[in-house]
């Protein structure tokens, strides 16, 4: 046992140190500001991904990128949150949705025409306020020794049919799977879109809380088919090679179950740094970005002229980012709760 | 302190501590509220949001009570089984001549550390086709059918991942119990179980109370365990809205945080009924004989921590080697950058060990409010301060990016450290608190009675007297803080300076990108992290001071 005063002295000796590395960290945060030139950049896709595209940048630059990772709803929430009062100078989605909330608060700039020149009318946003940079194609994920390619189904519509019952799996709260939904909804009527969904879960389909999820599972033969973005597969197989059980299968042209989802970039409004932004945004859509995003991450590159991986299924012809929508709020708000209405998630 | 070793139980200390020595000084009231000011300040933006947001009549729809119920089941059921298994623990570990007890007493809080997305993957990953439970039946020739989700599963791994919350409060109150009256008991010819019931439980009861309401309040808010396991709670609909529907997000976050405030208030309600015992440090370390029952002891311990600590590790573990062998068939490589798991260990550690002093101290004030005086200014502080705990970490890091950026003189500290640290402490000071509470009120105040009248000081009472006797208390609670701050990740993500990468962090981008060898690798590194930290600064920290 120790007598009380070593036990104060060592607790005073236990608050300085505190109090040291407190503000030690405060002052480490508060320099790094010399003059540099750096643009901030909030990213709803992973650091795996797009942080080769950012090292790439400031090496041929020089100009700083700050990177802050996270889920593109929690990026577009902290926006919104931040207001005018941001740091970042560029938003990064995984998809138009969230980018298009930001649009409809009026937080985002108006791009270069430079920029958007080199991205198709489809591929962004009639505004001009965001572009795509890439592209991933809705597919039905399948188990190649379970299932032959001859019996392989050409509509969406097809999977409400009993040869499909309890073999599909459906990834009801994951964002892509919304954004696609929110698109076949305004394409067919919510009247369509919603019998579709409940046939579905009167077929015995499951939820599953993530494509990724979905892709590993159909692999393992844990369920059949399943609803997913394309890259995912290929990486599996990138990764495992021949022990990957799994494959792509492309609806049938002009099918609603085969749309395009874009990753799209902006700048925001209240940034100081739109010119670098510019730069960046160029350089996102340069030729060697571009093969970059689709040899090696497996997604469609959307500049002009740029052309997708040969081990890609054909470019689907129709995208999330060409239906304009007015609300982006108030349709998604729709989905989430035409989806929940369906019971899809406790399936 | 010699002299005071031997102190066994009074009735009039124990009245005179249950009831409080009247009004409490201004300067404790002023500095408990100031406390609870900011901590109020999550809550008040929920508060703020959902009575603007307009969505306030959905909390009387059905799409919005199922949710409710399921939630409340839940965290209940978690609750009970998560005080069983910590009590259980607690006791054989600190009571009893249980085999190896210093390495179940490092083990047995580990699993508080797994972020729960990580555990649950583990969980359902080690029984489906491919994982290590469902290929290893497969080679004894069972088909494995068995899936583990909705309630069931959501249920199993909360428990396992939270009975430490109950663990660590109640080893505590345990360790600084006089063995006197357990001696008395089994001198009187009670078996270990017996003893345990009457007179370890009654003890232990306030320190069990406040483990279960910790769980409870996790359990709420949990959002990765529910969403991989399938079961849908308040969390997941809040995640859901967060962005296109944020009138409903918010409405329903007010109906979690009502929720759980109903049960702060129930819990204090019922630690205050309960007896409590001056205690002292007693080092006359006896030890229960467990005597034949020592098998089944051992059997117990081995079978939860085993669940709850090594089976998500084997399962790690096998994706890791999974990933290696890949290597070396000239697949893919492992995609680990060494430096960076470095320092993101190295963030980790001295981030989660700054923010565990700094909640120690910021509630230490209430914890005396609360301990030695009765007044209505403690109820509603308590509750502030501990709901805290209850609000999804996503909702604590946007309220406070609001705060501080548009309605505070702090603007300047957006985007650094010590705005990091203060969302910590407010989302886990709840962590400290209890434990706190719980340890200033086993203090005798017949020794501060008696140095205040050798004339000393409020400050160099509290140095020489109070802090010393709670030492294992408020190190239990700084431990609790401190595994919860290794495996946060939205605040970390949302309000870290840009650039801070903490494991978990490491660990939620290889998960999004399906590395899954690299986040396998990556989670037994924070558990290993963990141990050692726990080791350090828990167990042997307690030891010595005992």
């Amino acid at each position: 046992m120790h007598s009380p005063s070593t036990h104060a002295r060592r607790l005073g000796a236990g608050a300085l140190l505190v109090s040291g590395l407190l503000v030690g960290a405060a002052s480490l945060t508060a320099c790094g500001s010399d003059g540099q030139q750096s643009i901030t950049i909030y990213s709803g896709r992973s650091e795996k991904l797009v942080g080769p595209i950012f090292e790439a940048f400031s090496a041929e630059t020089g100009i700083t990128v700050e990177a802050r990772y996270g889920s593109s709803n929690d990026m577009a929430l902290t926006l919104e949150t931040e207001g005018d009062k941001t740091t970042a100078d560029l938003f990064l989605s995984r998809s138009p949705g969230p980018t298009g909330y930001l649009d409809d608060l009026g937080m985002l700039a108006g791009l270069d025409e430079d920029v958007l020149a080199e991205v198709d009318a489809a591929n962004r946003s009639s505004g001009g306020t965001w572009v795509g940079f890439a592209g991933r194609a809705r597919v039905l994920v399948y188990n190649i020794d379970e299932v032959a390619e001859a019996d392989l189904p050409d509509s969406v519509f097809d999977l409400t049919g009993h040869e499909y019952a309890g073999l599909v799996a459906v990834p009801g709260s994951n964002s892509s799977f919304q954004d696609w939904f929110t698109v076949f909804r305004l394409r067919n009527g919510d009247a369509v879109a919603i019998s579709w969904l409940d046939d579905m879960v009167a077929n015995g389909s499951h939820f599953y809380p993530k494509n990724r999820a979905i892709v590993e599972a159909v692999g393992r033969d844990e369920v059949r088919f399943g609803l997913v973005n394309h890259y995912y597969n290929h990486q599996e197989v990138a990764k495992n090679g021949d022990d990957q059980r799994s494959a792509n299968h492309a609806f049938a042209p002009g099918d609603d179950g085969g749309l395009m989802i874009i990753a799209t970039a902006s700048v925001l409004e209240s940034s100081d740094d739109k010119d670098l932004a510019s730069q960046f945004l160029a350089f996102l859509l340069s030729d060697a970005q571009q093969r970059y995003l689709t040899d090696t991450v497996f997604e469609y590159p959307l500049a002009t002229g740029v052309a997708p991986a040969t081990r890609l299924p054909e470019r689907p012809a129709d995208t999330v980012g060409a239906v304009d929508i007015d609300d982006m709020a108030a349709e998604f708000k729709r989905t989430i709760e035409i989806i929940e209405a369906s019971g899809v998630l406790d399936q | 302190m010699s002299e005071t070793s031997t102190a066994t139980p009074t009735t009039e200390g124990a009245a005179r501590s249950r009831a409080g020595t009247g009004r409490p000084p201004w300067t404790l009231s002023g500095g408990a509220v100031l406390v609870a000011a900011l901590f109020a300040l999550p809550g008040g933006y929920v508060l703020w949001r959902a009575l603007t947001g307009g969505a306030l009549h959905l909390l009387t729809e059905r799409r919005t009570l199922e949710p409710l119920w399921r939630t409340a089941q839940l965290a209940f059921l978690v609750s009970a089984s998560a005080a069983l298994l910590g009590t259980a623990l607690a006791w054989l570990t600190v009571r009893t001549d249980l085999p190896l007890r210093r390495f179940w007493r490092v083990v047995a809080p580990l699993p508080l550390v797994y972020p729960s997305f990580v555990g649950a993957a583990a969980f359902r990953s080690g029984l489906t086709p491919g994982g290590i439970v469902h290929d290893l039946a497969g080679h004894l020739g069972i088909d494995f059918q068995f899936r583990l989700h909705g309630l069931a599963g959501a249920w199993l791994v909360l428990t396992l991942f939270t009975y430490p919350y109950v663990y660590l409060p109640v080893a505590a109150r345990l360790s600084a119990l006089p063995s006197s009256l357990e001696e008395n008991a089994r001198l009187l010819g009670d078996r270990p179980l017996q003893v345990f019931r009457r007179v370890v439980l009654p003890q232990a009861s306030s320190s069990i109370a406040a483990g279960s309401l910790l769980v409870f309040l996790y359990t709420v808010s949990d959002f990765g365990a529910v969403h991989l396991m399938r079961f849908e709670t308040l969390t997941q609909t809040i995640y859901r809205t967060r962005l296109f529907d944020q009138g409903r997000s918010f409405a329903l976050a007010l109906l979690l945080l009502a929720l759980a405030l109903v049960v702060i208030a129930a819990e204090r309600t019922v630690a205050r009924r309960g007896s409590r015992t001056e205690v002292v440090e007693d080092r006359s370390s006896l030890r229960i004989p467990l005597g034949r029952w020592k098998a089944s002891a051992v059997a117990t311990c081995s079978l939860v921590v085993g669940l709850a600590l090594f089976a998500p590790a084997v399962s790690l573990a096998d994706w890791g080697l999974f990933g290696w062998f890949r290597q070396r068939r000239g697949l893919a490589g492992l995609r680990l950058d060494w430096g960076d798991v470095a320092g993101a260990t190295w963030s980790t550690v001295w981030v989660s060990m700054v923010t565990a002093v700094a909640a120690v101290a910021v509630v230490l004030p209430v914890a005396f409010l609360l301990a030695r005086h009765r007044s209505r200014v403690g109820g509603i502080v308590n509750g502030v301060v501990v709901a805290g705990f209850a609000i999804p970490g996503l909702v604590v890091a946007i309220s406070l990016i609001f705060w501080t950026l548009h309605a505070s003189p702090f603007e300047f500290l957006i985007g650094t450290m010590p705005i990091l640290v203060f969302a910590y402490v407010v989302h886990f000071g709840a962590l400290a608190l209890r434990t706190a509470q719980v340890a200033v009120s086993a203090v005798p105040r017949r020794m501060d009675d008696a140095a205040r009248l050798l004339g000393a000081g409020r400050l160099r009472r509290l140095l020489t007297v109070d802090l010393p006797i709670m030492a294992p208390g408020l190190a239990a609670g700084a431990g609790l803080v401190m595994l919860s701050t290794m495996k946060e990740l939205p605040a970390t993500l949302l309000v870290s300076p840009i650039g801070f990468r903490t494991l978990v962090v490491e660990i939620w981008d290889t998960y999004e990108a399906l590395y899954l060898a690299e986040m396998a690798i990556l989670s037994l590194v924070l558990v290993a992290i963990s141990a050692l930290l726990t080791w350090f600064l828990v167990v042997r920290r307690a030891d010595h001071l005992s």
